[in-house]
């Protein structure tokens, strides 16, 4: 116990001192909260405060954790610029009012259907989902016009899906928007009645389709790209987008914002333009894949171009309605 | 003092009180639902199973590490013991990939045998599994220290009276154990409850899940109202617990002072006493430790971030150091509180410091954003707030085993210091805190090792900037990078066994 | 100079009376008793004195000094006194040396330590830790811990009652030994009788929360002020009697009696001024004749039942020899001291009777 009370001293000491945030209003720091990995963003980050000498610094954390976190903090946030991994995030917190107008300017860089329609948040980067295929089994033709499709006893025990991802969540919740509770309940019973194979993640989807296991999977279509980046085009998985607006093909993005009343308000717009600049939008295709919004940037080879995937007609900003799919999931045996 | 530690420690509760009282309406709303009526009896037949077990497996492992001829007895307390420091979401993910239906052991078995998929683990079973596997040392510790601090006069005594070897144990050996049993069995069930890694890589939509996606999707309230539930939920249980922990004294009552327990030989039933011990250890501890250094063995091929590592872990030992000493500083006057002045107020500020650890981590984070922001706005996210964010969490663990101790510390002996001419607190210094020393250092190496795996805290509230092991660790498997977190993890280990081997050391 | 002194002491549990009005005056250097059947509030007394419970009512002074009572409580660690505990209550953690050392503040005085040590025999254990010790050796580091700091006075609650039989005796008569060398003022509770008249200087008697009688071992055996305590010290026979002019006229005989009492009483008859023999007794005027109806050997005494031709039974405790028989025809007389007490009314007597059950 006695050794305990010096390094009490010193916890104390310690503590205190360097705590807090930067109060001190110098223009040339930003904060920001970030939902994405800084494993994916940490890079690009750090060359915009090299490049723009701005002092950054970046709270990582889960979306949803970080969306709650700034809920919390109300008016008092130290947080500049919310970068979230999805748009239901930014939708939750546009709706309390905890974000900031972006000018038209950064807004009009970016397709409608990729930003808020009040125009409080921007799409920085999507993602899509994706048929994945095997080439060598399966002809594009021969595929099902719609995800719906996959019933069909041709792709009995063919099929791979991951119910416990979060995308293949996101997917079933614009399933249920775009044919209804009952219709989206229907289809899963059928996928589970067709000996539709579970898989742990989407890496395992794409990996058994190449081998040739299944023969289709359900997965984003980055995976697909970053394999045949390391592989070269002869990649046995093709990549197919269902046309007409199918949920199958949805686009989701991660997204950006600026938080209301942020104390370095033109910093996060300065921040949030170069998020969309050429030079970053290039960095999204190349390092992960994910499609670019803006600039005009191309996305990774062998990828269907974003303005000939039909959205499926529903707000990005509902697809945070995660519980009710988790529902759906377990009361079809899904999960 | 006490009383103001308590009082701190309901801080959560209070930030929920607010949240919920805000918007009345929503959150019973909420409430009424058909399906949370459904997760409180998940939850809690969760937790209940979970405990049960746990208990069930920590029992004999105790009485076996603790009082018996055990070959390699000390080699194996470290290792039954070690799965400790496996944080749960590190745990959930190593069982799902060794026996998920597409896991190492199905590629094992799918050469010789062709089995191309073994039965899901997802939803209650692997939750169960994985929750039993990494909690039960939280039950073994605490029961282990007190069977090995029994008095063998007792069973002595009871032998003499011609009770058998097991009746003895049933009749003797366990009302004397009920106060551990009691304690363990809390802070399993407790942990269960707030657990979130193990639930939500399982997808096993326990009460945590839901709170988690309500304040994903910003319904804050809802989060808010279910929290409350949960808060409930404990509630009973600590009532539980005070019930079967009764208003007996522990200490001895016999004259003189107690000499060490003598050893139970084990003769024949050497065997299966190993068998059981090892096939414990496989599962806990060689499987998941197994997978984790063979993805190490991968990473460091790729040259992992040396650098990185090396900074998260200086971070973490002393975060969670300092939540240790803090913890154990706290622990010692409401442990005293409860046990020598036993009433509704010591029994108020002990029952609130466990509002912290029954409900998810990322609760009390966010409680301590709200009222950091509010009140306090120097020390938001300072490491000051961190650190106190893993008091209010985990000091019940600190407490529980305290007051195990202090319940075996005899009042006579405090007033035998006292008519010596020493002041309350000099007593408190040399004789109280050094004859419940044992209990004070497990307390405070129980909060360092779980400080040190906590991850939505940390995430929320630590400077930013400050990476953890955990935040590493988590920032490598969120992307699926598993192989990158696998050093990290090895690292946690790592730190944590010396804790943990003081634990055991301290135990005898 | 009373060095404890306890006026008007009273303490409550819960609603219950532990200690109603205690006065107790203890000498320097005297070794006081405070005998009581169990739940008499003794060890509550002892308690009271030391500092670890506050008086309802009523004063405690030590030394001369007001440790508890009119708005005083000096709290035990200030009242320079020593306490030996039922169970010892020695430092488990500690050594012997340390924990006789610890009594002596941070930075114990080396010297002092083996002194009180050779005190009570123990300086080669000095370096054992509690649990390595036999009972008697660690109630002797228990007394040498008390005594280390030279109190002002030492406290003993039970200080043998874990002690076998054979070893009690000899601690005992040891820690009568130890006391007066250290020439020290000492209290100690217990509720064997025999224990209180073998070691105290002065006994005094507790019943119901306060002192039915003190005085020396002598006084208290041999002069009980109530039936209660002459019932409590030790066996007694009640028989009925008139006393007058300093005398007592009952169905045994006339006896002197050292008290002015007049009109009815109840004379008191110790079983060993009971004295039998097989004619009649040599210079007796007066014995009675008598059966033997019982015997109970004790090797060293035996205690005989006798039923006199009135029909009144009277206990007699004489040495073993020589050996009676039941249905042995005796003679009986008185032989020593015989006590007369106002006679007390029935319903009093039977309380004094349950009040002094045995096994307690």
């Amino acid at each position: 116990m006695r050794k305990l009370l010096p390094i009490l001293g010193m916890v104390v000491a310690a503590a205190l001192p360097g705590c807090g945030f930067g109060a001190d209003g110098g223009s040339g720091e930003l904060t920001i909260y970030s939902g994405r990995e800084q494993d994916l963003v940490g890079p690009l980050l750090d060359r915009y405060a090299k490049e723009e000498g701005v002092d950054i610094k970046v709270r990582y954390g889960t979306t949803p954790e970080i969306a709650a976190t700034l809920n919390e903090e109300g008016d008092r946030s130290p947080a500049d610029v919310f970068f979230s991994q999805d748009a239901g995030a930014l939708g939750s917190l546009q709706a309390k009012g905890r974000l900031e107008l972006l000018p038209t300017a950064i807004l009009d860089r970016v397709d409608s259907r990729f930003r808020s329609p009040q125009g409080d948040w921007v799409g920085v980067s999507g993602r899509a989902r994706v048929v994945a295929y095997n080439r060598e089994r399966v002809r594009e033709p021969d595929l099902p016009r719609s995800v719906l499709g996959l019933t069909a006893p041709r792709w009995k025990s063919k099929v791979g899906w991951a119910p416990t991802n979060a995308s293949f969540e996101s997917f079933v919740t614009a399933l249920r928007k775009t044919e209804g509770e009952s219709g989206a309940e229907r289809w899963l019973r059928a996928m589970k009645a067709n000996d539709t194979q579970v898989y742990e993640n989407n890496v395992a989807i794409r990996d058994a389709v190449a081998k040739g296991e299944i023969e289709v999977g359900l997965i984003n279509h980055y995976y697909v790209a970053e394999a045949r980046a390391q592989e070269g085009p002869d990649y046995p998985v093709g990549i197919y987008e269902p046309p007409g607006g199918d949920p199958g093909a949805l686009v989701n993005v991660a997204g950006a914002a600026v938080i209301a009343g942020a104390e370095h308000e033109d910093a996060a717009r300065d921040f949030i333009s170069f998020l969309l600049s050429r030079e970053a939008q290039r960095y999204f295709a190349e390092r992960t894949k994910e499609y670019p919004l803006a600039a005009g940037v191309k996305p990774a080879p062998g990828l269907v171009p974003l303005s000939s995937i039909r959205q499926p007609d529903v707000d990005l900003a509902d697809l945070a309605d995660l519980q009710g799919t988790v529902d759906l999931l377990e009361r079809t045996g899904v999960l | 003092m006490g009383l103001a530690i308590g009082a701190a420690t309901a801080l959560p509760v209070a930030y929920l009180a607010i949240t919920v009282g805000g918007s009345l309406d929503q959150a019973l709303d909420t409430l009424w639902r058909e399906r949370t009526l459904r997760l409180v009896l998940r939850s809690v037949g969760l937790a209940g199973a979970v405990t049960a077990l746990a208990v069930a497996l920590a029992l004999p492992l105790a009485w076996l590490t603790a009082r018996t001829d055990l070959p390699g007895r000390r080699a194996w307390t470290v290792l039954t013991l070690l799965p400790l420091v496996i944080p749960s979401y590190i745990g959930a993910y190593l069982i799902v990939s060794a026996l998920g239906p597409r896991g190492l052991l199905q590629d094992l078995l799918a050469g010789p045998f062709g089995v191309e998929r073994l039965p899901s683990i997802y939803g209650f079973p692997g939750a169960l599994l994985t929750l039993v596997l990494f909690t039960y040392p939280l039950a073994l510790l605490t029961i282990r220290a007190a069977m090995s601090r029994l008095d063998p006069q007792l069973e002595e005594a009871a032998r003499g009276m011609g009770r058998s070897a097991w009746r003895t144990y049933r009749s003797v050996v366990l009302p004397q154990l009920v106060p551990a049993i009691g304690a363990s069995g809390l802070l399993v069930a407790l942990y269960v409850l707030h657990d979130f890694g193990a639930v939500s890589i399982l997808r096993f939509d326990s009460f945590t899940r839901v709170i988690y996606t309500a304040y994903g999707t910003g319904s804050r309230t809802s989060a808010a109202a279910l929290a409350s539930l949960l808060v409930l939920v404990m509630l009973a249980v600590l009532w539980l617990e005070g019930r079967a922990r009764g208003r007996l004294a522990y200490h001895r009552s016999a004259p003189g002072t107690a000499r060490p327990p003598a050893t139970v030989p084990l003769g024949r039933w050497r065997w299966p006493a190993l068998a059981f011990c090892s096939a414990v250890v496989l599962l806990a501890l060689v499987l998941p430790v197994g997978v984790l250094v063979y993805w190490s063995l991968q990473s460091v091929a790729g040259s992992p971030d040396w650098a990185g590592i090396g900074a998260g872990t200086g971070n973490s030992l002393i975060a969670a150091g300092m939540a240790a000493a803090v913890a154990a500083l706290c622990a010692l006057p409401v442990a005293l509180l409860s046990v020598r002045f036993p009433g509704v107020a010591s029994g108020l500020a002990e029952r609130a410091s466990y509002a912290g650890y029954a409900l998810p981590g990322v609760v009390v984070a966010l409680a301590l954003v709200f009222f950091g922001t509010r009140a306090v706005p120097v020390l938001y996210q300072s490491l000051a707030m961190l650190v106190f964010a893993w008091v209010v969490l985990f000091l019940p663990q600190a407490i529980g085993s305290t007051r195990a101790s202090l319940l075996q510390v005899s009042p006579r002996v405090e007033e035998a210091a006292r008519a010596m001419g020493r002041s309350p607190l000099d007593v408190l210094r040399t004789v109280t805190t050094p004859l419940a020393a044992s209990g004070v250092m497990a307390g405070a190496a129980l909060v360092f090792l779980t400080a040190v795996k906590e991850l939505p805290a940390a995430l929320i509230l630590a400077p930013i900037g400050f990476e953890t092991l955990s935040t590493e660790i988590w920032g490598a498997t969120s992307v699926g990078f598993f192989e990158r977190g696998a050093v990290p993890s090895l690292v946690l280990l790592l730190v944590s066994a010396p804790p943990l081997y003081l634990l055991t050391a301290r135990g005898r | 100079m009373s060095v404890i002194r306890s006026e008007g002491l009273a303490k409550s549990f819960h609603g219950k009376r532990a200690v109603a009005g205690v006065d107790l005056h203890v000498e320097r250097g005297v070794v006081c008793a405070l005998l009581g059947p169990s739940g008499c509030g003794k060890t509550t007394t002892l308690r009271l004195i030391a500092g670890f419970e506050r008086p309802d009512a009523g004063r405690v002074l030590v030394g001369e000094k007001l440790v508890a009572g009119e708005g005083t409580f000096v709290p035990p660690e200030r009242r320079r006194i020593g306490m030996v505990f039922q169970d010892y209550a020695l430092f488990p953690h500690l050594t012997v040396e340390s924990n006789v050392g610890y009594a002596l503040g941070r930075s114990p005085d080396r010297t002092r330590v083996s002194e009180v040590l050779s005190l009570v025999g123990l300086e080669r254990l000095a370096g054992r830790h509690p649990h390595e010790l036999s009972g008697g050796e660690q109630q002797r580091v228990a007394l040498a811990r008390a005594l280390a700091p030279t109190p002002e006075v030492i406290l003993l609650d039970e200080p043998f009652s874990n002690l076998d039989a054979a070893l009690r005796m000899r601690v005992r008569r040891e820690m009568r030994e130890i006391l007066v060398e250290a020439g020290v003022t000492a209290l100690f509770v217990t509720h064997d009788q025999e224990e209180a008249l073998s070691l105290a200087d002065r006994v005094a008697v507790m019943r119901d929360g306060r002192v039915e009688q003190e005085g020396t071992p002598e006084e208290v055996y041999g002069r009980p002020r109530t039936r209660w305590v002459a019932d409590f010290l030790g066996d007694a026979e009640i028989v009925p009697g008139t006393a007058a002019d300093g005398a007592v006229e009952c169905e045994l005989g006339r006896f002197p009696i050292p008290k002015e009492l007049e009109g009815t009483v109840d004379v008191l008859v110790r079983p060993e001024s009971v004295a039998l023999g097989a004619g009649p007794a040599p210079g007796r005027d007066r014995s009675h004749e008598g059966v033997v109806v019982a015997r109970e050997y004790y090797g060293h005494d035996q205690l005989v039942v006798v039923k006199l031709a009135s029909g009144r039974r009277l206990r007699s405790r004489s040495m073993g020899f020589p050996i009676w028989h039941p249905g042995d025809r005796v003679r009986v007389w008185i032989e020593g001291p015989v006590n007369a007490l106002a006679a007390e009314p029935a319903a009093a007597q039977a309380t004094a009777i349950s009040a002094a059950d045995p096994g307690q």
